[in-house]
């Protein structure tokens, strides 16, 4: 029914977008949190149960990754935008 | 008199290609689709359809998921981000519009329609 949407989407030879993490092995048997930028990453199925520090501009938040996450970015779990509240000025 | 197809009354008067709008998941494109698919007319209306072309509409509709199906897929693609709690998940928690629009003025749709029965599910 929508052609766009499947031609829109990324080419099936390249596979899907993801960063070598070098300590993954290691992770999986400490269960350290792997520290990273790459938002853009894909969660792969090796992944499952990890712990993830994902850079959101200012600092990393926490995500451990399930099976429903799998074919999402790491990015998405990490938002990037603080919602606005009043602060009360200190010196008054 | 209206003519029942799958629970859903098509008023007699209308157009065939405007009446088949009247199902959740069928609009204007589609209904044209359709209509062409079993060679109906621009200006034919529903009363002058015969029976074998009723039956025709109907099985090929079956086939389609609409209607409760269609809600009930939608429903659960939302469901689906708000559990593993991705941004677009959040989102539409917070009745924000989804897809990276503004929200400095407009977004009129989504405060309408995002989060109002997610809310509801998941403070009860």
């Amino acid at each position: 029914m929508k052609p766009t949407l499947s031609l829109l989407s990324r080419s099936a030879w390249k596979g899907p977008f993801f960063v070598k993490f070098p300590g993954l092995r290691q992770a999986q048997e400490t269960k350290a949190p792997i520290k990273t930028q790459a938002r853009s990453c894909t969660i792969l199925p090796a992944f499952i149960g990890l712990k993830f520090l994902v850079h959101n501009g200012k600092d990393y938040v926490p995500v451990t990754i399930t099976e429903e996450m799998i074919g999402h970015k790491l990015g998405e779990f990490s938002p990037t935008r603080k919602k606005f509240t009043f602060r009360k000025t200190k010196n008054k | 008199m209206p003519v029942l197809l799958l629970g859903v009354s098509l008023p007699d008067k209308r157009l065939v290609r405007v009446a088949l709008t009247y199902f959740y998941g069928i609009g204007h494109k589609t209904a044209q689709q359709l209509c062409s698919k079993f060679s109906i007319h621009k200006t034919c209306k529903i009363s002058d359809l015969s029976e074998s072309q009723l039956n025709a509409i109907t099985l090929e509709l079956t086939n389609m998921t609409l209607e409760s199906d269609l809600r009930r897929q939608v429903k659960n693609n939302i469901l689906h981000h708000r559990a593993i709690g991705d941004y677009k998940g959040k989102r539409h928690a917070m009745g924000y519009p989804v897809r990276g629009q503004r929200t400095r003025t407009n977004a009129k749709t989504a405060r309408k329609l995002n989060g109002k029965w997610l809310r509801k599910d998941f403070t009860t």
